[in-house]
């Protein structure tokens, strides 16, 4: 664990190194209140800190004040060192972003004990946003693929369309769904439904850019947001994802199957002022086209319709 | 061995007290040592300049400089005459600070002297 301690008396300094590096701490030590500041302020700086109340540029107290304004998203232990032990002082302190106090001369016991309290905020901070970002993941990502869900898919292609609009970009919208999907579950059974799915999942993954999205759409469906997609390459584009799927027979308990995609698509210029229900309403009217001709194939929306 | 010339001490520091803050490292209590000598001669300028000038302000700093180093090596007696200091500057009672820095001199002078031969016993 870092820690800073900050005091202008290089006797006391050394020993709050010492007694701190023995007990296991990776110890910064600066001997003024401007350094302490500024190195408590980096992003990686430590998350706790000693600091005496009297030093030179900036005092204990002014320090506790900076790094709060400073470092407001995450929460950073604050012990001020103080020969002062008067209430009016103690309040003054902690008031200025003080966790807690220390009286000089301090106990070595006390000191790694006051720590230990402080690392007990950390930690639980620490599991706080853990389980925050857990359930963030869980919220936006499908739990059998680990596909982002419908509702974030959705989200981010909205959000994808804004930004085109923004900088007159395009953005290409694939909606896949596999074919005869039903006939899998009924005759294997959902589990090696749910295998094909996930196969299907790391395919569509390894097809596309690192800052494409893809996602589960329905049960079946796979909706894929390629960014920044020249329109004229929707369509070969649109082809690569479906001979992804195709190119192999997915292995699962039951032997190697072969699975196909019929797929919809849609190019989207920047200056069109196309909202996401029309944008998922005709990629997904040319999916019906797609699945129209006989599946395993795809669609541009937009396109005139060959007839016969 | 070393306990035994530390022992030597004990008319100034609160020895048990000193050997528990430094948990037990001799090590490094003969470094403070040094600290506290090298750190010194400039902060008794400092109180002096301070005392000849009548800052006040500058008195309470230079004697709460003063104390901590004190306070930190256990040397109790003489750490309380600097936080008188310091708290007669605070108070703006400026007569009381002369009485107390001619108490104060002579026991931060005698102590620096039993350090220097202290330290001076331990190099050889």
């Amino acid at each position: 664990m870092k820690i800073l301690i900050a005091d202008d008396d290089s006797l006391s300094l050394r020993l709050l190194q010492k007694t701190l590096e023995r007990a296991g701490y990776e110890v910064t030590a600066v001997k003024d209140g401007r350094l302490a500041a500024d190195e408590m302020c980096r992003a990686e700086g430590p998350r706790l800190a000693l600091l005496d109340w009297m030093m030179p540029e900036l005092d204990g107290p002014a320090v506790c004040r900076e790094i709060r304004k400073q470092r407001s998203e995450r929460h950073v232990h604050l012990v001020l060192l103080t020969s002062r032990d008067s209430k009016q002082d103690i309040v003054c302190g902690l008031e200025s972003g003080a966790d807690d106090y220390l009286v000089k001369p301090f106990d070595p016991e006390e000191l790694k004990a006051r720590l230990r309290s402080g690392l007990r905020i950390l930690q639980l901070e620490d599991n706080l946003l853990e389980a925050r970002e857990e359930m963030r993941y869980k919220a936006t990502h499908d739990s059998l693929t680990s596909l982002l869900n419908r509702g974030m898919i959705v989200d981010l292609l909205a959000r994808e369309l804004t930004r085109a609009r923004r900088e007159k970009g395009c953005t290409v919208v694939v909606l896949g769904d596999l074919d005869h999907f039903k006939a899998v579950n009924d005759t294997y059974g959902h589990p090696v439904g749910d295998e094909v799915l996930r196969e299907v999942a790391r395919r569509l993954l390894g097809s596309v850019r690192s800052y494409d999205f893809v996602g589960r759409y329905g049960g079946e469906e796979f909706l894929v947001v390629l960014n920044n997609c020249d329109a004229s390459m929707a369509l070969s584009r649109a082809e690569q994802i479906r001979n992804a799927i195709k190119r192999a027979p997915v292995s699962t308990a039951n032997g190697p199957l072969s699975i196909t995609m019929s797929v919809g698509v849609i190019a989207i210029l920047g200056e069109e002022p196309k909202g996401v229900d029309e944008i998922l309403r005709e990629v997904d009217h040319a999916l019906y086209q797609a699945k129209d001709a006989g599946r395993n194939c795809c669609r541009l929306a937009g396109a005139p319709v060959l007839t016969q | 061995m070393v306990m035994k010339s530390f022992s030597s001490l004990g008319e100034f520091v609160n020895l048990p007290e000193l050997l528990d803050r430094v948990e037990n490292d001799e090590d490094l209590l003969t470094e403070l040592f040094a600290l506290f000598q090298e750190d010194l001669p400039e902060s008794r300028k400092a109180l002096e300049a301070a005392i000849d000038g009548g800052d006040l302000g500058e008195i309470e700093r230079a004697a709460h400089r003063l104390k901590g180093m004190l306070a930190n090596l256990s040397a109790k007696p003489t750490a309380a005459l600097a936080a008188e200091i310091e708290s007669a500057a605070r108070a703006g009672n400026a007569q009381k600070i002369p009485e107390l820095v001619s108490m104060f001199d002579p026991q931060i002078s005698a102590f620096s002297a039993e350090l220097g031969s202290f330290t001076a016993s331990a190099r050889e």
